[in-house]
Protein backbone atom coordinates (compact mmCIF):
# COMPACT_ATOMS: atom_id res chain seq x y z
CA UNK A 1 0.00 0.00 0.00
CA UNK A 2 1.37 3.42 -0.88
CA UNK A 3 0.39 6.42 1.14
CA UNK A 4 -0.27 9.82 -0.31
CA UNK A 5 2.10 12.64 0.48
CA UNK A 6 -0.25 15.39 1.48
CA UNK A 7 0.05 18.88 0.05
CA UNK A 8 0.40 21.53 2.74
CA UNK A 9 -3.01 22.85 3.79
CA UNK A 10 -2.01 26.37 2.80
CA UNK A 11 -1.49 25.25 -0.78
CA UNK A 12 -4.79 23.37 -0.76
CA UNK A 13 -6.67 26.42 0.47
CA UNK A 14 -4.84 28.68 -1.98
CA UNK A 15 -5.80 26.39 -4.86
CA UNK A 16 -9.41 26.32 -3.69
CA UNK A 17 -9.51 30.12 -3.60
CA UNK A 18 -7.73 30.51 -6.93
CA UNK A 19 -10.19 28.09 -8.53
CA UNK A 20 -12.95 30.55 -7.75
CA UNK A 21 -11.15 33.64 -9.12
CA UNK A 22 -11.63 35.15 -12.55
CA UNK A 23 -8.17 36.69 -12.30
CA UNK A 24 -5.34 34.57 -13.74
CA UNK A 25 -3.42 33.07 -10.85
CA UNK A 26 -0.50 30.66 -10.53
CA UNK A 27 0.55 28.53 -7.58
CA UNK A 28 4.08 27.29 -6.98
CA UNK A 29 5.19 24.97 -4.16
CA UNK A 30 8.16 25.46 -1.86
CA UNK A 31 10.41 23.67 -4.32
CA UNK A 32 9.49 26.02 -7.13
CA UNK A 33 7.29 23.53 -8.97
CA UNK A 34 4.23 24.98 -10.68
CA UNK A 35 1.47 22.95 -9.05
CA UNK A 36 -1.64 24.75 -10.25
CA UNK A 37 -3.06 27.59 -12.27
CA UNK A 38 -6.69 28.49 -12.59
CA UNK A 39 -9.09 28.58 -15.52
CA UNK A 40 -8.50 32.27 -16.15
CA UNK A 41 -4.78 31.64 -16.40
CA UNK A 42 -5.47 28.73 -18.71
CA UNK A 43 -7.50 30.98 -21.00
CA UNK A 44 -4.67 33.48 -21.08
CA UNK A 45 -2.04 30.84 -21.82
CA UNK A 46 -4.21 28.90 -24.24
CA UNK A 47 -3.84 25.66 -22.30
CA UNK A 48 -5.75 24.37 -19.28
CA UNK A 49 -3.82 23.20 -16.26
CA UNK A 50 -5.41 19.78 -16.55
CA UNK A 51 -3.83 19.45 -19.98
CA UNK A 52 -0.40 20.47 -18.78
CA UNK A 53 -0.05 19.12 -15.24
CA UNK A 54 2.68 20.17 -12.85
CA UNK A 55 5.78 21.76 -14.31
CA UNK A 56 9.20 21.69 -12.70
CA UNK A 57 11.05 24.69 -11.38
CA UNK A 58 12.92 26.62 -14.06
CA UNK A 59 10.72 25.07 -16.73
CA UNK A 60 7.41 26.82 -16.23
CA UNK A 61 8.80 30.28 -16.86
CA UNK A 62 9.47 29.39 -20.48
CA UNK A 63 5.87 28.33 -21.01
CA UNK A 64 4.81 31.88 -21.67
CA UNK A 65 7.99 33.83 -22.37
CA UNK A 66 8.10 36.02 -20.50
CA UNK A 67 9.64 39.16 -21.89
CA UNK A 68 10.31 42.61 -20.57
CA UNK A 69 8.85 45.72 -22.13
CA UNK A 70 11.80 45.89 -24.51
CA UNK A 71 11.12 42.37 -25.74
CA UNK A 72 14.08 40.78 -23.97
CA UNK A 73 13.52 37.41 -22.25
CA UNK A 74 13.35 37.70 -18.48
CA UNK A 75 15.63 35.19 -16.75
CA UNK A 76 13.90 32.69 -14.49
CA UNK A 77 15.68 33.99 -11.42
CA UNK A 78 14.24 37.45 -12.01
CA UNK A 79 10.60 36.43 -12.28
CA UNK A 80 8.45 38.02 -9.56
CA UNK A 81 7.23 34.67 -8.24
CA UNK A 82 10.74 33.26 -7.97
CA UNK A 83 11.89 36.41 -6.23
CA UNK A 84 8.94 36.33 -3.84
CA UNK A 85 9.63 32.75 -2.77
CA UNK A 86 13.38 33.16 -2.45
CA UNK A 87 13.26 36.44 -0.59
CA UNK A 88 10.11 35.92 1.43
CA UNK A 89 8.88 39.27 0.17
CA UNK A 90 6.22 40.37 -2.30
CA UNK A 91 7.37 41.24 -5.79
CA UNK A 92 5.76 43.11 -8.65
CA UNK A 93 6.63 43.53 -12.31
CA UNK A 94 5.22 44.43 -15.68
CA UNK A 95 5.97 41.94 -18.41
CA UNK A 96 4.77 40.43 -21.66
CA UNK A 97 3.79 36.81 -22.06
CA UNK A 98 2.95 34.72 -25.10
CA UNK A 99 0.08 32.31 -25.22
CA UNK A 100 0.10 29.10 -27.23
CA UNK A 101 -1.77 30.74 -30.11
CA UNK A 102 1.01 33.26 -30.50
CA UNK A 103 -0.83 36.19 -28.99
CA UNK A 104 1.11 38.38 -26.60
CA UNK A 105 -0.30 39.85 -23.43
CA UNK A 106 0.93 42.75 -21.37
CA UNK A 107 0.39 42.00 -17.74
CA UNK A 108 1.24 43.27 -14.33
CA UNK A 109 2.28 40.50 -12.00
CA UNK A 110 1.93 40.59 -8.24
CA UNK A 111 3.60 37.71 -6.46
CA UNK A 112 3.82 36.89 -2.79
CA UNK A 113 5.19 34.04 -0.71
CA UNK A 114 3.01 31.73 1.38
CA UNK A 115 4.59 31.93 4.80
CA UNK A 116 3.33 29.66 7.58
CA UNK A 117 4.22 28.60 11.10
CA UNK A 118 6.32 25.90 9.44
CA UNK A 119 8.11 28.26 7.06
CA UNK A 120 7.59 28.98 3.39
CA UNK A 121 5.18 26.72 1.53
CA UNK A 122 5.49 28.31 -1.89
CA UNK A 123 4.00 31.33 -3.54
CA UNK A 124 1.19 32.79 -5.57
CA UNK A 125 1.35 35.04 -8.61
CA UNK A 126 -1.65 36.95 -9.84
CA UNK A 127 -1.62 38.39 -13.34
CA UNK A 128 -3.41 41.63 -14.09
CA UNK A 129 -3.85 42.20 -17.82
CA UNK A 130 -2.99 45.75 -18.77
CA UNK A 131 -4.44 45.74 -22.29
CA UNK A 132 -7.65 47.55 -23.07
CA UNK A 133 -8.83 45.70 -26.17
CA UNK A 134 -11.44 43.69 -24.35
CA UNK A 135 -10.04 40.19 -24.53
CA UNK A 136 -6.62 41.03 -23.22
CA UNK A 137 -4.78 39.81 -26.32
CA UNK A 138 -2.34 41.53 -28.65
CA UNK A 139 -1.49 40.21 -32.07
CA UNK A 140 1.87 38.46 -31.90
CA UNK B 1 -5.88 -0.05 20.28
CA UNK B 2 -9.07 0.61 22.20
CA UNK B 3 -11.09 3.71 21.49
CA UNK B 4 -13.91 5.19 23.54
CA UNK B 5 -15.98 8.24 22.71
CA UNK B 6 -16.44 10.45 25.76
CA UNK B 7 -17.89 13.44 23.98
CA UNK B 8 -19.38 13.55 20.49
CA UNK B 9 -21.16 16.90 20.43
CA UNK B 10 -19.93 19.96 18.58
CA UNK B 11 -19.88 23.63 19.45
CA UNK B 12 -21.37 23.60 22.96
CA UNK B 13 -22.36 21.02 25.56
CA UNK B 14 -25.95 20.09 24.95
CA UNK B 15 -27.20 18.01 27.87
CA UNK B 16 -30.82 17.11 28.24
CA UNK B 17 -33.37 14.40 27.66
CA UNK B 18 -33.30 15.01 23.90
CA UNK B 19 -29.56 14.24 23.60
CA UNK B 20 -29.17 11.45 26.13
CA UNK B 21 -28.34 8.67 23.65
CA UNK B 22 -25.84 10.33 21.32
CA UNK B 23 -24.60 12.48 24.18
CA UNK B 24 -24.31 16.14 25.01
CA UNK B 25 -20.64 16.36 25.93
CA UNK B 26 -18.26 18.03 23.52
CA UNK B 27 -15.31 16.39 21.77
CA UNK B 28 -13.18 13.91 23.63
CA UNK B 29 -11.99 10.46 22.60
CA UNK B 30 -9.99 8.17 24.86
CA UNK B 31 -7.42 5.88 23.26
CA UNK B 32 -5.71 3.06 25.13
CA UNK B 33 -2.71 1.59 23.36
CA UNK B 34 -1.51 -1.98 23.55
CA UNK B 35 1.27 -1.03 25.96
CA UNK B 36 -1.21 0.70 28.26
CA UNK B 37 -0.39 4.24 27.19
CA UNK B 38 -3.38 6.55 27.38
CA UNK B 39 -4.23 9.34 24.97
CA UNK B 40 -7.10 11.79 25.09
CA UNK B 41 -8.03 13.32 21.77
CA UNK B 42 -9.35 16.77 22.58
CA UNK B 43 -10.45 18.03 25.95
CA UNK B 44 -14.05 19.03 25.48
CA UNK B 45 -16.50 18.52 28.29
CA UNK B 46 -16.34 14.77 27.71
CA UNK B 47 -12.86 14.63 29.22
CA UNK B 48 -14.38 15.21 32.64
CA UNK B 49 -16.04 11.79 32.50
CA UNK B 50 -12.83 10.24 31.17
CA UNK B 51 -10.95 11.67 34.15
CA UNK B 52 -13.46 10.24 36.60
CA UNK B 53 -13.25 6.84 34.93
CA UNK B 54 -9.47 6.76 35.26
CA UNK B 55 -9.46 6.77 39.04
CA UNK B 56 -5.91 7.25 40.25
CA UNK B 57 -4.39 5.99 37.03
CA UNK B 58 -2.43 6.49 34.91
CA UNK B 59 0.72 8.23 36.06
CA UNK B 60 1.30 9.68 32.61
CA UNK B 61 -1.01 10.59 29.77
CA UNK B 62 -1.08 12.62 26.60
CA UNK B 63 -3.77 15.02 25.49
CA UNK B 64 -3.79 15.73 21.76
CA UNK B 65 -5.73 18.88 20.94
CA UNK B 66 -6.92 19.43 17.40
CA UNK B 67 -7.39 23.15 18.02
CA UNK B 68 -8.23 25.56 20.76
CA UNK B 69 -11.85 26.38 20.12
CA UNK B 70 -13.63 26.31 23.44
CA UNK B 71 -15.63 23.14 22.78
CA UNK B 72 -12.33 21.28 22.45
CA UNK B 73 -10.60 22.55 25.60
CA UNK B 74 -13.31 23.49 28.06
CA UNK B 75 -12.97 20.24 30.00
CA UNK B 76 -9.28 20.75 30.76
CA UNK B 77 -9.85 22.58 34.02
CA UNK B 78 -12.30 19.88 35.12
CA UNK B 79 -10.13 16.87 34.26
CA UNK B 80 -9.37 15.20 37.59
CA UNK B 81 -5.80 14.08 36.73
CA UNK B 82 -4.63 17.69 36.36
CA UNK B 83 -5.20 18.10 40.09
CA UNK B 84 -2.99 15.15 41.05
CA UNK B 85 0.64 16.05 41.70
CA UNK B 86 1.82 12.57 40.80
CA UNK B 87 0.36 12.75 37.30
CA UNK B 88 2.41 13.81 34.29
CA UNK B 89 0.38 15.25 31.43
CA UNK B 90 1.72 16.23 28.03
CA UNK B 91 -0.58 18.48 26.03
CA UNK B 92 0.01 18.55 22.28
CA UNK B 93 -1.59 21.03 19.92
CA UNK B 94 -1.19 23.19 16.84
CA UNK B 95 1.63 25.67 16.55
CA UNK B 96 0.85 29.32 16.07
CA UNK B 97 3.13 32.25 15.24
CA UNK B 98 1.12 34.36 17.65
CA UNK B 99 1.82 32.69 20.99
CA UNK B 100 2.96 29.45 22.55
CA UNK B 101 0.49 26.62 23.08
CA UNK B 102 0.76 27.14 26.83
CA UNK B 103 0.01 30.85 26.59
CA UNK B 104 -2.95 30.29 24.30
CA UNK B 105 -4.47 27.69 26.60
CA UNK B 106 -3.78 29.94 29.57
CA UNK B 107 -6.21 32.46 28.11
CA UNK B 108 -8.92 30.02 29.09
CA UNK B 109 -7.39 28.60 32.28
CA UNK B 110 -6.96 32.00 33.92
CA UNK B 111 -9.01 34.72 35.57
CA UNK B 112 -11.69 35.75 35.03
CA UNK B 113 -12.71 32.66 33.04
CA UNK B 114 -11.22 30.13 35.43
CA UNK B 115 -10.66 29.96 39.19
CA UNK B 116 -7.24 28.42 38.65
CA UNK B 117 -4.25 29.44 36.57
CA UNK B 118 -2.14 27.08 34.47
CA UNK B 119 0.83 27.65 36.78
CA UNK B 120 -1.29 26.51 39.72
CA UNK B 121 -2.23 23.12 38.27
CA UNK B 122 -0.82 20.51 40.66
CA UNK B 123 0.08 17.97 37.96
CA UNK B 124 3.33 17.97 36.04
CA UNK B 125 2.03 19.49 32.81
CA UNK B 126 3.97 20.35 29.70
CA UNK B 127 2.88 21.82 26.37
CA UNK B 128 4.25 20.84 23.01
CA UNK B 129 3.48 22.07 19.54
CA UNK B 130 3.01 19.10 17.27
CA UNK B 131 5.98 18.44 15.01
CA UNK B 132 5.59 18.22 11.26
CA UNK B 133 7.03 14.74 11.31
CA UNK B 134 5.66 11.54 12.80
CA UNK B 135 6.52 10.84 16.43
CA UNK B 136 5.97 8.04 18.91
CA UNK B 137 3.89 7.81 22.02
CA UNK B 138 4.11 4.45 23.73
CA UNK B 139 3.46 1.74 21.19
CA UNK B 140 1.92 4.05 18.61
CA UNK B 141 3.14 6.33 15.89
CA UNK B 142 1.40 9.69 15.81
CA UNK B 143 1.00 12.00 12.86
CA UNK B 144 -0.60 15.43 12.87
CA UNK B 145 -1.46 17.59 9.90
CA UNK B 146 -3.25 20.86 9.38
CA UNK B 147 -6.79 20.49 8.08
CA UNK B 148 -9.39 22.87 6.71
CA UNK B 149 -11.20 24.52 9.60
CA UNK B 150 -11.26 27.98 11.09
CA UNK B 151 -7.94 28.87 12.70
CA UNK B 152 -4.92 26.61 13.17
CA UNK B 153 -6.42 23.12 13.36
CA UNK B 154 -4.94 19.65 13.23
CA UNK B 155 -6.19 16.22 12.46
CA UNK B 156 -4.45 13.19 13.91
CA UNK B 157 -3.57 9.71 12.80
CA UNK B 158 -2.56 7.06 15.31
CA UNK B 159 -0.98 3.90 13.97
CA UNK B 160 -0.31 0.92 16.15
CA UNK B 161 0.77 -2.26 14.48
CA UNK B 162 -1.48 -2.63 11.47
CA UNK B 163 -4.44 -0.75 12.91
CA UNK B 164 -5.00 2.96 12.64
CA UNK B 165 -7.30 5.65 13.92
CA UNK B 166 -7.87 8.91 12.09
CA UNK B 167 -9.41 11.72 14.11
CA UNK B 168 -10.61 14.79 12.20
CA UNK B 169 -13.57 16.14 14.19
CA UNK B 170 -13.71 19.66 12.76
CA UNK B 171 -13.21 19.63 9.04
CA UNK B 172 -14.54 21.34 5.94
CA UNK B 173 -12.59 19.66 3.14
CA UNK B 174 -15.15 20.62 0.50
CA UNK B 175 -14.81 24.36 1.01
CA UNK B 176 -14.24 25.61 -2.52
CA UNK B 177 -13.39 22.09 -3.66
CA UNK B 178 -15.04 19.15 -5.35
CA UNK B 179 -14.12 16.05 -3.37
CA UNK B 180 -15.25 13.77 -6.16
CA UNK B 181 -12.75 15.09 -8.68
CA UNK B 182 -9.78 16.46 -6.74
CA UNK B 183 -6.55 14.49 -6.77
CA UNK B 184 -5.90 12.66 -3.48
CA UNK B 185 -2.98 14.82 -2.41
CA UNK B 186 -5.07 17.99 -2.81
CA UNK B 187 -7.79 16.87 -0.39
CA UNK B 188 -7.41 18.27 3.10
CA UNK B 189 -6.78 15.49 5.62
CA UNK B 190 -6.51 12.75 3.01
CA UNK B 191 -3.19 11.32 4.15
CA UNK B 192 -4.39 11.16 7.75
CA UNK B 193 -7.45 9.14 6.88
CA UNK B 194 -6.15 7.00 4.04
CA UNK B 195 -7.17 3.37 4.65
CA UNK B 196 -7.67 3.98 8.37
CA UNK B 197 -9.25 1.24 10.44
CA UNK B 198 -11.53 3.84 11.99
CA UNK B 199 -12.14 7.38 10.79
CA UNK B 200 -13.79 9.73 13.27
CA UNK B 201 -14.91 12.65 11.14
CA UNK B 202 -16.93 15.81 11.25
CA UNK B 203 -20.59 15.15 10.50
CA UNK B 204 -22.15 18.32 11.79
CA UNK B 205 -24.57 19.37 9.08
CA UNK B 206 -27.19 17.95 6.80
CA UNK B 207 -26.90 18.90 3.16
CA UNK B 208 -29.85 21.24 3.64
CA UNK B 209 -28.21 22.98 6.60
CA UNK B 210 -24.79 23.42 5.01
CA UNK B 211 -25.49 26.33 2.63
CA UNK B 212 -26.20 28.57 5.62
CA UNK B 213 -22.90 27.52 7.20
CA UNK B 214 -20.39 27.59 4.35
CA UNK B 215 -16.98 28.50 5.72
CA UNK B 216 -17.83 27.68 9.31
CA UNK B 217 -15.35 24.83 9.20
CA UNK B 218 -17.66 21.82 9.18
CA UNK B 219 -18.95 19.24 6.75
CA UNK B 220 -22.28 18.45 5.22
CA UNK B 221 -23.22 14.78 5.09
CA UNK B 222 -22.34 14.64 1.39
CA UNK B 223 -18.84 15.88 2.17
CA UNK B 224 -18.34 13.42 5.02
CA UNK B 225 -19.43 10.53 2.83
CA UNK B 226 -17.30 11.68 -0.10
CA UNK B 227 -14.27 12.08 2.17
CA UNK B 228 -14.79 8.62 3.68
CA UNK B 229 -15.19 7.08 0.25
CA UNK B 230 -12.15 8.77 -1.21
CA UNK B 231 -9.89 7.91 1.73
CA UNK B 232 -11.00 4.28 1.89
CA UNK B 233 -11.43 4.11 5.66
CA UNK B 234 -12.67 0.74 6.83
CA UNK B 235 -15.20 2.24 9.22
CA UNK B 236 -16.39 5.79 9.76
CA UNK B 237 -17.99 7.39 12.80
CA UNK B 238 -19.60 10.75 12.13
CA UNK B 239 -18.86 13.09 15.00
CA UNK B 240 -19.21 16.63 16.30
CA UNK B 241 -22.99 16.52 16.17
CA UNK B 242 -24.70 19.85 15.87
CA UNK B 243 -26.16 20.96 19.22
CA UNK B 244 -29.52 21.44 17.51
CA UNK B 245 -29.67 17.79 16.49
CA UNK B 246 -31.71 15.73 18.94
CA UNK B 247 -31.44 11.98 19.32
CA UNK B 248 -34.53 11.48 17.20
CA UNK B 249 -33.12 13.74 14.51
CA UNK B 250 -29.78 11.92 14.60
CA UNK B 251 -31.51 8.56 14.25
CA UNK B 252 -32.87 9.75 10.94
CA UNK B 253 -29.57 11.36 9.98
CA UNK B 254 -27.73 8.11 10.66
CA UNK B 255 -30.22 6.12 8.65
CA UNK B 256 -29.78 8.52 5.75
CA UNK B 257 -26.01 8.21 6.01
CA UNK B 258 -26.20 4.42 5.84
CA UNK B 259 -28.63 4.50 2.93
CA UNK B 260 -26.49 6.92 0.96
CA UNK B 261 -23.34 4.99 1.79
CA UNK B 262 -24.98 1.84 0.48
CA UNK B 263 -25.96 3.80 -2.62
CA UNK B 264 -22.27 4.53 -3.13
CA UNK B 265 -21.56 0.82 -2.99
CA UNK B 266 -20.38 0.72 0.62
CA UNK B 267 -21.34 -1.52 3.50
CA UNK B 268 -23.99 0.26 5.61
CA UNK B 269 -22.45 -1.27 8.73
CA UNK B 270 -19.24 0.62 8.01
CA UNK B 271 -20.73 4.03 8.70
CA UNK B 272 -22.42 5.20 11.85
CA UNK B 273 -22.95 8.18 14.07
CA UNK B 274 -20.58 8.51 17.00
CA UNK B 275 -22.38 7.87 20.24
CA UNK B 276 -21.12 8.95 23.65
CA UNK B 277 -19.52 6.00 25.51
CA UNK B 278 -19.31 3.92 22.33
CA UNK B 279 -16.25 1.70 22.29
CA UNK B 280 -14.18 0.32 19.43
CA UNK B 281 -11.37 -2.18 19.40
CA UNK B 282 -9.25 -1.71 16.33
CA UNK B 283 -7.44 -4.56 14.73
CA UNK B 284 -5.55 -5.04 11.54
CA UNK B 285 -7.53 -5.13 8.35
CA UNK B 286 -6.80 -5.41 4.66
CA UNK B 287 -8.00 -2.39 2.67
CA UNK B 288 -10.09 -3.10 -0.40
CA UNK B 289 -8.46 -2.64 -3.75
CA UNK B 290 -10.98 0.02 -4.65
CA UNK B 291 -13.30 2.14 -2.56
CA UNK B 292 -16.99 2.16 -3.45
CA UNK B 293 -17.64 4.39 -6.42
Amino acid sequence: MSFVTQRPLELILARNLMSALSTPAFLVDEGGVLVFYNEAAGMMLGKRFEELGTVGAAEWGSLFGPFDEGGEPIPYDELPLVSAIRNGRPAHAELVIHSTDGASHEVEVSAFPILTAHGSQGGIAIFWPTETNGNGAHPA
Amino acid sequence: MKVKLWGTRGSIPSPGPETIRYGGNTSCVGVTLADGSLLALDAGSGIRSLGLALGDEPARLHILLTHLHLDHILGLAFFAPVFRPQTEIVIWGPASPEASLRDRIARYISAPLSPVEVRELPCDVSFRSCPETEWEIGSARIRAASVAHRGPTLGYRIDEGDSSLAYIPDHEPALGADLDTLEDDWISGFALAQDASLLIHDGQYTDAEYPAHVGWGHSALSHSLAFARRTGAERTALFHHDPMHSDDFLDGFGAEAKERWAGLGGDPAAIELGMERAEYELSAWAPQAAAPA
